[in-house]
C-alpha cells in the first residue's frame, strides 16, 4: 500500500502521455472513488469481470482499460441501473476498493501511439517513420499474413475480407474499433492490407468487398478487439511502470472471448 | 433521369403497338413499392431508413431482386437475372442511413453509382418495415424457415424459440451447416445443455442484448455486436457462473433468409415480373477455412434443409 491516491496516479499517467486532451474524451473514472489509496495497477484491454479478478489476484486495485468496463461506450450506467451482472460487478469493485479509470485517448494520441507500438513491438515489425500505423512488408501474401497475426497475437478467429492469394507489402493498422470514414479512407490510401480490431459489417466490410469486386486489390483483417489491443495494453502497462515506480504495475492478457466450433 | 423515363415511354409504346390485346402499361419501381405498403400488416412509415437509395421510381421493373445488402456482387447477379428492381436489406452504400454526403469524390462510390445508372437499376432499402411485418418479423420467419424451426416460432411471437434439447456447441454447428457460416463464433461452454434461445438476427446492441441473455432462455443468437459491449456482457455473465451462450453468426448470415422469405412474400403480390432471391456469400474467411470466395449465389429454387 502507497499513500498515492488513485487520482494522483491517474493524472500522473495521463500528463506523461504527452497527450492534449480531447475536448469529447472517453477517458474518465468509470468506477470507484478515486481518493482510494493504490496498492498496484492492472492494465487490460477491457475492463471485463475475469480482468477485474485477474488483477485482484494480482494485488491491484487501480485499473486502465482501454474499452468500457460496462459495456457501452462512455459507459452509460442509467440504463443498467437495475442489471444483476451490473450490481454484481459494481460490489466486486467496490469489495476490492478498485478505481477503473478508461485510457484510450491519451494512449492513442501520445507520440508514438503506445496501442500501435505495442503491435509492432509484438510483431516485430518496423513501422515507418511518422507512422506509427503503417508497415511496409517483405513481399508476403494476405494468407501468409493472417497466419503470422494469428500466430503471434493469439487471434484464433481473426476473420478476413479478401483473396488469401492477395500480394501483401504495404499494410494499415486500425486497432480497437474502425469508424466509417477512416476506414473507408485508409482502404483507398496506398496500402494492400488494413488490419482492424473491429468494424461493422454493413460499413467498411462491406466497402472492401465492394472494392474486391471492382479487381481493386485489397484485404481487410479482422483481428477482433482483445486480439488487437492486448499487445499495445502489454506496451501501455511496461510504460506506465516507468512513470509510477511505487507500485507494482501488472499487464493482465485477455484471450479471445470466443470459439469457432 | 428523364432519358431514361423516356426510354420506359418508348418501350410501353412499342408494347401497345406490338400487342394490344394485352395493353397493360409496364409496371415501375413506384406501383411496386405501393402495393408493399399494404402488405406487412402494420401501417407503412416515413421516419427509419427505408428508401430508394438510388435510381428513378418511374423506372420500369424487369425483374425483382431480393438482397440481404446491396453489394456490388449482388447488383452484377441481379444484372445477370435480369432484375433491375434491387430490394435489400442492409445498405447501397456502406451505412445504415446510406448517407452519401461526404461520398460525393470517393471513387468506389461514383463507380457504383454509373453501374447502377448504367443498368437502369434501382435499390430500394427494406429493413425496418420488413422487421414490422406482422405477426411476425419478415426476417424472424425467413430465417426460421431456413433453420427448419418455423413450427418453433413463439405465439404471440416474442423473439425465443422452444428447441429440441441440444448443446450449445451442437447448435452452433447446426448453425453453421444450415447456413454456411465458416466464421461463426461462440462464447460460453460448448458442453452447454441448451433447449429455449432467443434470437435476434442482425446487430443487437447491449439493449436490448442484456435483457434477452437474462431471459428464461440457454443462450442468445446474434448476427453481429461489438466486442466490448453485447459480446464482452455475455462473457461477464460466463465469468459470474451463469450458464448462458452467444452465438455470433455474422450480419448477413444471420438475416439473409428473410430475404428469400421477402421474395416468397413479394410474389404473392407481384405477379407481372420474377421475382429472385440473390444469396450473399459470407463476407469472411478464417485461419481454418482460408477460401476466396466471392460473389453470389443466385438462387432459382429454395434449397431447404
Amino acid at each position: 500500500m502507497s499513500d498515492l491516491t488513485a487520482l494522483q496516479l491517474i493524472q500522473r499517467v495521463v500528463a506523461g502521455t504527452g497527450a492534449a486532451g480531447r475536448p469529447h474524451t472517453v477517458d474518465h473514472v468509470s468506477a470507484g472513488d478515486p481518493t482510494q489509496a493504490v496498492t498496484g495497477i492492472a492494465a487490460m484491454s477491457q475492463a471485463t469481470l475475469e480482468g477485474l479478478q485477474k488483477a485482484a489476484r494480482a494485488g491491484a486495485n487501480l485499473v486502465f482499460t482501454y474499452d468500457p468496463a460496462f459495456w457501452e461506450s462512455g459507459d452509460n450506467l442509467n440504463r443498467l441501473e437495475t442489471d444483476a451482472l451490473f450490481l454484481e460487478k459494481r460490489d466486486f469493485i467496490r469489495a476490492h476498493n478498485m478505481v477503473v479509470f478508461n485510457l484510450q485517448d491519451h494512449l492513442r494520441d501520445s507520440m508514438p501511439d503506445k496501442i500501435a507500438a505495442g503491435l509492432a513491438r509484438a510483431l516485430g515489425w518496423q513501422a515507418e517513420a511518422g507512422n506509427a500505423n503503417l508497415f511496409r512488408r517483405p513481399a508476403t501474401t494476405l494468407l501468409a499474413l493472417a497466419q503470422e497475426l494469428g500466430a503471434k497475437l493469439d487471434a484464433k478467429t481473426l476473420r478476413v475480407v479478401g483473396d488469401p492469394r492477395l500480394p501483401v507489402s504495404a499494410v494499415a493498422t486500425s486497432l480497437g474499433n474502425t469508424a466509417q470514414m477512416p476506414g473507408i479512407a485508409l482502404l483507398n490510401s496506398p496500402i494492400d492490407v488494413l488490419v482492424c480490431g473491429y468494424t461493422h459489417e454493413w460499413e467498411v466490410v462491406e466497402y472492401c468487398q465492394d472494392m474486391v469486386a471492382v479487381g481493386l486489390k485489397k484485404g481487410l483483417v479482422l483481428l477482433g478487439e482483445n486480439a488487437s489491443l492486448n499487445a499495445g495494453m502489454k506496451y501501455a502497462a511496461d510504460w506506465i511502470g516507468t512513470v509510477v515506480t511505487e507500485v507494482p504495475v501488472t499487464f493482465v492478457a485477455l484471450p479471445e472471448p470466443y470459439w469457432n466450433p | 433521369m428523364a432519358e431514361l423515363t423516356r426510354r420506359g415511354a418508348v418501350t410501353a409504346g412499342l408494347a401497345l403497338a406490338a400487342a394490344p390485346a394485352k395493353a397493360a402499361a409496364p409496371l415501375t419501381v413506384s406501383q411496386v413499392l405501393e402495393r408493399m405498403h399494404g402488405q406487412t400488416g402494420a401501417p407503412w412509415f416515413e421516419r427509419g431508413v427505408d428508401r430508394i437509395i438510388a435510381g428513378d421510381p418511374g423506372t420500369p421493373v424487369t425483374g425483382i431482386a431480393t438482397t440481404m445488402m446491396c453489394t456490388f456482387d449482388a447488383l452484377k447477379a441481379a444484372v445477370a437475372a435480369r432484375c433491375n428492381l434491387v430490394i435489400t436489406h442492409e445498405p447501397t452504400f456502406w451505412s445504415h442511413p446510406d448517407t452519401v454526403t461526404r461520398l460525393q469524390d470517393d471513387p468506389l462510390y461514383r463507380t457504383k453509382l454509373a453501374y447502377m445508372k448504367a443498368h437502369n437499376l434501382v435499390s430500394f432499402h427494406f429493413h425496418d418495415h420488413w422487421h414490422g411485418k406482422k405477426p411476425v418479423d419478415g426476417i424472424h420467419q425467413g430465417m426460421a424457415d431456413r433453420m427448419g424451426w418455423s413450427g418453433y416460432i413463439t405465439e404471440p411471437y416474442d423473439r425465443h424459440i422452444n428447441l429440441p434439447p441440444t448443446t450449445l456447441g451442437a447448435l452452433a454447428r447446426e448453425f453453421q451447416r444450415k447456413l454456411d457460416d465458416r466464421t461463426l463464433r461462440v462464447v460460453g461452454d460448448p458442453a452447454l445443455p441448451v433447449k429455449r434461445i432467443a434470437v435476434s438476427w442482425g446487430n443487437c446492441s447491449l439493449i436490448p442484448g442484456a435483457p434477452y441473455l437474462n431471459s428464461d432462455c440457454d443462450a442468445l443468437v446474434i448476427g453481429e455486436e461489438q466486442d466490448w459491449d453485447l459480446i464482452a456482457y455475455a462473457q461477464d455473465l460466463v465469468t459470474a457462473g451463469r450458464r448462458k451462450g452467444l452465438i455470433i453468426l455474422g450480419h448477413v448470415l444471420s438475416e439473409q433468409w428473410g430475404m428469400d422469405y421477402a421474395a416468397t412474400w413479394l410474389r404473392g403480390f407481384v405477379p407481372e415480373v420474377p421475382v429472385k432471391f440473390i444469396r450473399i456469400i459470407e463476407p469472411y474467411w478464417n485461419l481454418r477455412k482460408p477460401v476466396f470466395e466471392i460473389g453470389t449465389r443466385l438462387l432459382q429454387t429454395r434449397v431447404l434443409p
